[in-house]
This record gives C-alpha cells, sequence and structure tokens, in this order.
C-alpha cells in the first residue's frame, strides 16, 4: 500500500467520525440568541463576542501558552506513566491467579475513593509542586487501566497459551508475542475509561492549588471577575477536552487496526 | 444458609492481604519507620472517625453531600431521560443536535466551577452547576440508545395491536428501554458524588468534599481520612444499593453490571 494511499484513508475515517455539522445547530442558535439578547456589558453573562477578546487579552499577557502547555504535558505525562505501571501491574494480576485473589480487594477498596479526593492527599503530602500534580494523574488514571488490563489477561483463549506451549517459548517470549497482544485492546479501553476522569482531576489540582495550568488561569480569572476571559476559558476547556478525546479516537482506530475484529468488537 | 460454603466463599488471601496492609501502615507510623509527618495510622483515623462523629459534624456533613447527590441525580435523570426519549424516537432531532452533546459531552465538570462562582457564589447553586450536566449525559446517551435501540420488531407488534402513541411508548419502547435507562443512572449515581465532592471542595463550603480540603488545610490528616474513608465508604454502599435495585427490577439481565 502506498504512503499516499494510507493517509487517505487516514482523512476519509477522520471525516466519518466527525459528526454532521448540522448537529451543531442547536449550539450556534444558543450562542446566536445569547449575543442578540445582550445589552450593555453585563458582568455575569458577557456576550460571545466579548469572550474571544478576553481570551486574545490572555494570550497577549503571555500566561495563556504556558498555562495550556503545563496542563497538556500534565496530562500526557501523566497517562504515560498510568499506562507503564498500570498495565505492568495488570499483566501480573491476570497472568497470577493467587495474586489477583490476594490483590483485588485492596484494590477494589483503594478504586472506591473517588480520584478528586486524593488532591488533598497529594497537597498535604506532596507540597505544591509539578510532581504532586503528576501524581495526582497518575493515581486517578490508573485503576481503569489495571482493571481492564488484569481483566482482559485472564481472559486469554486457553488455546493461545497452548501454542505458545507448544512452541515452547520462554516466558518473556510468551509476555512478548502472546499475551501483550491480546491487551492492547483493553488498556485502550482503559486509557478512554480514565481520560474524562484524569483531565477533571488535573483541573481540579490546579484550581485549588493554583500551580500553572488551564484550571488555574480560569479560578484567577474568576476571582478578580474577569468574566469574559472565565467564559473564553471554558470554552477552550471544553475544546481542549473534545480534541483530546478525538485524537485518542483517532490514534486507538489507527493501531486497532491490526487487531482481527473479533477481539475489538469483544471489548467494546 | 448453608455455613461452611459461606466460609468457603471468603476470599481469605484477599482479606488477608488487606489486614496485613493495614497492620503494616499501623506499625510503619507507630515505629517511626515511615518520616512522613502528615502520614497518620489507620488506628488514628478510626478515631478521627469517631472525634468527627462526637462533634456531630459528620453527620450534618454526610446529609448534606447526600442531599445535594439527590437532586442533582433527579435533575439528571428527569432531564436525561426526556431529552433521550426525544432524541431516540425521532431521528431528524438527532440529526439536529448530536454533534452539539458530542461537543458538550467531554466538558470537564470542574471547568463549570468558576462560572457557577462567579454566578452565583459559594453556594448549593454553584454546587447544582458543578454536578448537574456531567451527570445528565450517561442518563441522556444511554435512554437513546436505549430508545432508538428497540427491535423494529416491536414497534411492528404494536402497530398490529394499534396501540396509540401514547401506548407504544408507555407499553412497549419503556420497557424495552429499561435496562439501559437503569445503567446510565446508575453511572450517574457514582458521578454525581464524585462532582459533589469536587464542587465542595471549590464551590461550596460544605459537605464532605469541604471536610477533606478543611482538615487539610487545617493540617489534620486523622480528620481528613476520616473524611475520605466515609466517602468511599458511600460510593460503595450507594453503587451496591443501585445494583440491588437494578437486580431486583430485572431479575433476568446481567448486562446491567455492565458499563464501569
Amino acid at each position: 500500500m502506498t504512503q499516499s494511499r494510507r493517509w487517505r484513508q487516514y482523512f476519509s475515517f477522520m471525516v466519518a467520525a466527525l459528526p454532521s455539522a448540522r448537529g451543531l445547530l442547536p449550539l450556534v442558535a444558543l450562542l446566536a440568541v445569547w449575543q442578540l439578547l445582550q445589552t450593555g456589558n453585563s458582568p455575569y453573562f458577557p456576550p460571545p463576542s466579548d469572550w474571544w477578546n478576553g481570551l486574545v487579552l490572555l494570550a497577549k499577557s503571555g500566561r495563556l501558552y504556558p498555562a495550556l502547555s503545563a496542563t497538556t504535558l500534565t496530562l500526557l505525562l501523566g497517562l504515560a506513566v498510568a499506562v507503564t505501571m498500570g498495565a505492568g501491574v495488570g499483566l501480573l494480576m491476570g497472568v497470577s491467579p493467587r495474586l489477583n485473589r490476594a490483590v483485588g480487594p485492596l484494590l477494589e477498596f483503594l478504586r472506591a475513593i473517588p480520584p478528586p479526593a486524593i488532591v488533598p492527599v497529594a497537597i498535604l503530602f506532596m507540597g505544591y509542586d509539578e510532581r504532586m500534580k503528576l501524581t495526582v494523574v497518575v493515581l486517578a488514571a490508573i485503576w481503569p487501566i489495571v482493571l481492564n488490563t488484569s481483566s482482559a489477561a485472564e481472559r486469554i483463549h486457553p488455546l493461545l497459551l497452548d501454542v505458545a506451549h507448544s512452541f515452547r517459548l520462554s516466558a518473556v517470549d510468551r509476555m512478548r508475542l502472546i499475551v501483550l497482544p491480546s491487551v492492547v485492546p483493553a488498556i485502550l479501553l482503559g486509557i478512554r475509561v480514565a481520560l474524562p476522569v484524569t483531565i477533571v482531576v488535573t483541573l481540579l489540582v490546579e484550581i485549588l492549588t493554583s500551580i500553572e495550568g488551564i484550571g488555574a488561569l480560569m479560578i484567577s480569572a474568576q476571582r478578580n471577575f474577569q468574566s469574559s476571559q472565565v467564559y473564553g476559558l471554558l470554552v477552550l476547556i471544553g475544546l481542549f477536552g473534545l480534541l483530546v478525546n478525538d485524537v485518542f479516537a483517532i490514534f486507538e482506530a489507527i493501531l486497532l487496526r491490526r487487531w482481527p475484529p473479533k477481539i475489538q468488537s469483544e471489548n467494546f | 444458609m448453608d455455613r461452611r460454603r459461606f466460609i468457603a466463599g471468603i476470599n481469605w488471601p484477599g482479606t488477608a492481604v488487606l489486614v496485613l496492609a493495614g497492620l503494616t501502615w499501623e506499625v510503619a507510623v507507630r515505629s517511626g519507620l515511615l518520616e512522613y509527618e502528615y502520614l497518620p495510622a489507620p488506628s488514628a483515623i478510626g478515631r478521627g472517625l469517631a472525634e468527627l462523629a462526637k462533634d456531630g459534624i459528620l453527620v450534618p456533613d454526610i446529609a448534606h453531600t447526600l442531599i445535594s447527590v439527590a437532586i442533582g441525580w433527579a435533575v439528571a435523570i428527569a432531564v436525561g431521560t426526556s431529552l433521550g426519549f426525544l432524541l431516540g424516537l425521532s431521528p431528524t432531532a438527532r440529526r439536529y443536535s448530536l454533534a452539539s452533546i458530542e461537543i458538550l459531552r467531554p466538558m470537564p465538570g470542574v471547568a463549570f466551577a468558576p462560572v457557577g462562582l462567579l454566578l452565583f457564589g459559594f453556594s448549593l447553586e454553584t454546587e447544582m452547576v458543578v454536578t448537574i450536566l456531567p451527570v445528565l449525559w450517561p442518563v441522556l446517551v444511554n435512554t437513546m440508545g436505549g430508545v432508538a435501540g428497540v427491535h423494529p420488531r416491536l414497534h411492528d407488534v404494536g402497530r398490529t395491536f394499534r396501540l396509540s402513541r401514547k401506548d407504544t411508548i408507555l407499553r412497549i419502547i419503556l420497557p424495552a428501554a429499561m435496562p439501559a435507562i437503569v445503567v446510565g443512572a446508575r453511572i450517574s449515581l457514582g458521578l454525581a458524588l464524585v462532582l459533589a465532592i469536587v464542587a465542595e471542595m471549590v464551590g461550596n463550603p460544605e459537605g464532605l468534599g469541604y471536610g477533606i480540603v478543611r482538615e487539610q488545610q487545617a493540617l489534620r490528616p486523622d480528620l481528613m481520612f476520616a473524611y475520605i474513608v466515609t466517602v468511599g465508604f458511600i460510593g460503595i454502599a450507594l453503587n451496591a444499593a443501585m445494583l440491588a435495585l437494578a437486580e431486583s427490577l430485572f431479575p433476568s439481565s446481567r448486562q446491567l453490571r455492565g458499563g464501569k
């Protein structure tokens, strides 16, 4: 397959993934009504046209881009660490039923604690810094990945493990060639579940501690009654969430193209 | 009950690890092995819980959080199921709003906290602003999917019996879509608790969420952990109650457990 054809495939996939544009109508109508009903400058409901100005003002003051990149970096690093650790623990638990049974209740107990509740704990223990922010993201993202990985590793078809046995694969090769490929869709599913939680937790840390990031920017705009900036940042965060979800959906689709559809549908 | 089977059904290694972890924690803190200034031992957390209960703040805090969860959840279910029914029944309505939903759905709930604070200050209204919107989506999307996914043959049955529009909805579509709606409601309930806690941390200085932040700032980690443990148990209890309710409503469908 030529490179250009492959790109065209990705492109058509992306176009198909975008919901049809006419569905935007209610949102556009709402914003239009908001804009038109606006009389004078309300401190609470600034017209949408002002939101943009608020954002431009923030960008010009040089605070917007560092905040945006700080939040993005935390999210990416946190996910990377959570995937590495979560998949590792999940694989071990999935491969060894004894370990699974022993650690299961402890994990269930830890998982019952809502992720935002770990934010104050992390603040108390680690103080106000980037390391703390990262830890919180990892702790929020890791559970869905661990659970999905371990249950997928448990459900690997016995026949596949027999194949490994017949070929006299070493433990390392069995992991690399059989187990890992079978759990990749589950890991991806775990990340998809974790994504919205990690975004919420990152913003919460930033709001509570004013560590650099979009959340900190938003709460400081609120404290200064810069309402147009608050709404502008709200839209920005919405777009950010949408972008993160869409980029991940595309990444996932590209990665899973090499997996047989049966495994995919089993997990979705 | 068969007592022997009950005893055999207990996950002994799991329980042992849980107890052992607690004991190690206790010993490590007491012996000064763990050099964390702010790490309370499990026994201290237990005493903290008792202290909170004795001071009479734990119960009102629990009540406040549970009430805001109930309000947020009820509103989300009312709005979510009605909009979900509308969108599920009408493909046109779906076509002209799905993209808007897909844009609003990934909006993180906390981001509404500054907006709520701007409009309502520190209040229950702010808490509702943060809670309701994110909690709405699972109900709405599940209802929509459940209603739109009703098998066409069931619609044919309705037509054969010459059911009115109202009867078709009440007697055919609603029962068929009910399992999906209940799954949505269950996901929403867990989410409502998390978001109420978040809102109390940021926007409404009351309830369990504020308790956690307050004790963190007061450097009382034992009380902070006591609040966190309480929240964890409430989460488990709510989920178990919802599962029991769902299973008593639809004993046959095991798929209700799905959707982590």
